[in-house]
């Protein structure tokens, strides 16, 4: 063992933490080598001044005992650690949970297909009106890594879909609704009073008027309501027309708001211990360096308060997307005048007679190229009906 | 606290007993403060950081397997949080401390300039070091750690916690005399 070796094991022979073997070894080499017993003596101080400093350290405030608490009895913490804690079924249950999930879609996907054809052959037939709802889409979204996003199809669920998402979280929900209507101008002045009933307002509003006759009249408007509204308001909405589709995603933000708030408190505070400072007066660089540190404090609470507010609004007001579109039955199609009949009575004969030469060409080829096995087979039977006759001639 | 109780407590915590976890946070909660303070150099974020680390003791108290000290484990997450925070945060404020702390106490006034000017040197020689060093040198002085439990901790080779160790020490040493006899 050399200098340097003994001289990396020091530290942790003054720290009184090395193994048995290892001290031996350093006690050994102390005993002759007067460098290492000086640098041993430097790390006994350099362990007592760090020490003292520790001890000097301002002792941790009580607030941070507070916010950790106020942390960990947030639900998303909650949550997680029960997935911890349950952890060695957890695996399982999350490829269980995927597999379902992937069933679940398929199946809705296929359903979906399905109910699409149906709307798309009524229509076709000029099917009876459709008071039903047709798709509805609840998306339960919860924060983190782990996010999960459950989608649920109901097809011509008479009622509005349950709502699931939990009371307990603070959620900031959106809404979307897609509408069929008769009158798409009527509709809009109907949804924009409900929604000022209902204490909201239009946030935007997008309104196409059809171009030309065979166009149909879309609109679409951005709408703000109490969050406590958002189901009345759909439904109110729901009324207005046939709905096509009906989505909630509701996001958790409960545990953002609860970690905004904590870092606002130590920021202020922070704030405030600055501010004492200046008010002490002292050196110019001191000043200079504390109203930087208070500058920096200013800008992280501004921002972290913006934010702050705006994830209380979100939680406060939810946002529904409404698609109003014109449900017109398809146009009868035009009777054509002689001349189109005569042109397409041409077309008609042209493209049956190449569809004969093509049908005849494609025939020809098949009996070419297969005409190797029915000549083999006449061969085959020929020669057999000769040797019968041959054996058949004697008996004569 | 010894081990065991550590152990105990972790348990129970896992277990989501609030009280277990108060008397874990009153245990090491000073401790993480200190050392996650001395890297990233802000006492608002640091405690922060503590809060944190205590939160993800709250959270992840069902994984620790027992393989080291609990306390190590704690120091771990605390450490690579430090870290992490150092990565997102390049701000360099000023100890609240050395500037609060100039004119508290019942020393005279003599005597406050001359400990708060020490202290200051030695937070400026201990500033001018990486964070890496700066840990090693928390970990091994002040928390008395093994340089196995150091190389669980940070996260390196034990080889590379002794060659820390050793360097941390001559930078210190270099840094001081500077501040003494600046150039």
């Amino acid at each position: 063992m050399n200098d340097h070796d003994i001289a990396e094991l020091l530290p942790f022979y003054a720290n009184g933490t090395l193994d048995t073997a290892e001290r031996a070894r350093v006690e050994t080499e102390l005993a002759t080598c007067t460098t290492c017993a000086s640098e041993l003596r430097e790390l006994h101080a350099l362990a007592a001044t760090l020490k003292a400093r520790a001890d000097a350290a301002p002792p941790l405030p009580e607030h941070v005992l507070d916010d950790a608490f106020a942390r960990i009895a947030t639900p998303a913490t909650a949550i997680a650690a029960t997935r911890l804690h349950t952890a060695w079924w957890g695996t399982p249950a999350r490829y269980a949970t995927a597999a379902m999930l992937v069933v679940g879609f398929g199946a809705a996907a296929f359903a979906a297909h399905h109910a699409r054809e149906a709307n798309v052959t009524a229509t076709d037939t000029g099917g009876g009106a459709v008071s039903d709802v047709k798709q509805t889409t609840i998306f339960r979204v919860t924060p983190g890594p782990n996010a999960q996003k459950i989608t649920v199809q109901h097809e011509h669920a008479a009622a509005p879909a349950e709502q699931t998402v939990a009371k307990q979280h603070r959620l900031a929900k959106k809404a979307r609704l897609d509408l069929l209507v008769r009158d798409v101008e009527a509709t809009l002045k109907q949804a924009q009073s409900a929604v000022r009933r209902a204490g909201g307002d239009v946030t935007s509003l997008d309104d196409t008027s059809p171009r030309s006759a065979g166009s149909v009249h879309a609109a679409t408007m951005v709408v703000e309501v109490p969050a406590d509204r958002l189901e009345d308001t759909l439904d109110h909405l729901g009324l207005l027309g046939t709905v096509q589709q009906r989505a909630i995603d509701a996001e958790d933000v409960d545990a953002a708001i609860v970690d905004e708030e904590a870092r606002l408190r130590n920021l202020r505070r922070a704030e405030t211990d600055l501010r004492t400072l200046m008010d002490k007066g002292g050196k110019v660089d001191d000043i200079l360096t504390v109203q930087q540190n208070l500058s920096e404090v200013r800008g992280q609470i501004e921002q972290l308060d913006a934010q702050h507010r705006n994830d209380v609004h979100r939680v406060a007001t939810s946002t529904i997307a409404v698609s109003i579109t014109e449900d017109r039955p398809n146009p009868t199609p035009a009777v054509p005048g002689p001349t189109a009949r005569i042109d397409g009575a041409w077309h008609s004969g042209l493209n049956a007679l190449a569809d004969s030469l093509i049908a005849f060409v494609t025939t020809l080829v098949w009996c070419v190229a297969y005409a190797p096995i029915p000549l083999a087979l006449a061969g085959v039977t020929y020669a057999v009906a000769r040797a019968l006759q041959k054996r058949m001639a004697p008996v004569r | 606290m010894s081990d065991a109780d550590d152990r105990g407590l972790l348990e129970r915590i896992a277990a989501r007993d609030k009280t277990a976890f108060e008397t874990f946070f009153r245990a090491h909660g000073s401790g993480v403060h200190r050392f996650v303070r001395d890297l990233v150099r802000d006492d608002g974020l640091a405690e922060e950081l503590t809060s944190d680390v205590m939160v993800e003791v709250w959270r992840n108290a069902g994984k620790y397997g027992g393989r080291s000290r609990a306390r190590t484990w704690v120091f771990g997450i605390a450490h690579h949080k430090a870290i992490d925070a150092l990565r997102k945060r390049r701000t360099t404020f000023v100890p609240l401390d050395d500037l609060l702390g100039v004119t508290s106490g019942a020393e005279t006034p003599e005597e406050a300039v001359l400990r708060a000017d020490d202290r200051r040197r030695l937070d400026a020689a201990l500033t001018s070091l990486s964070a890496e060093h700066r840990a090693v040198l928390e970990l091994t002085y002040v928390e008395g750690f093994s340089q196995k439990e150091i190389a669980e901790i940070v996260d390196v080779p034990v080889a590379t916690v002794k060659t820390r160790a050793f360097y941390a020490k001559q930078r210190l040493r270099d840094a001081l005399a500077t501040a003494e006899h600046p150039r």
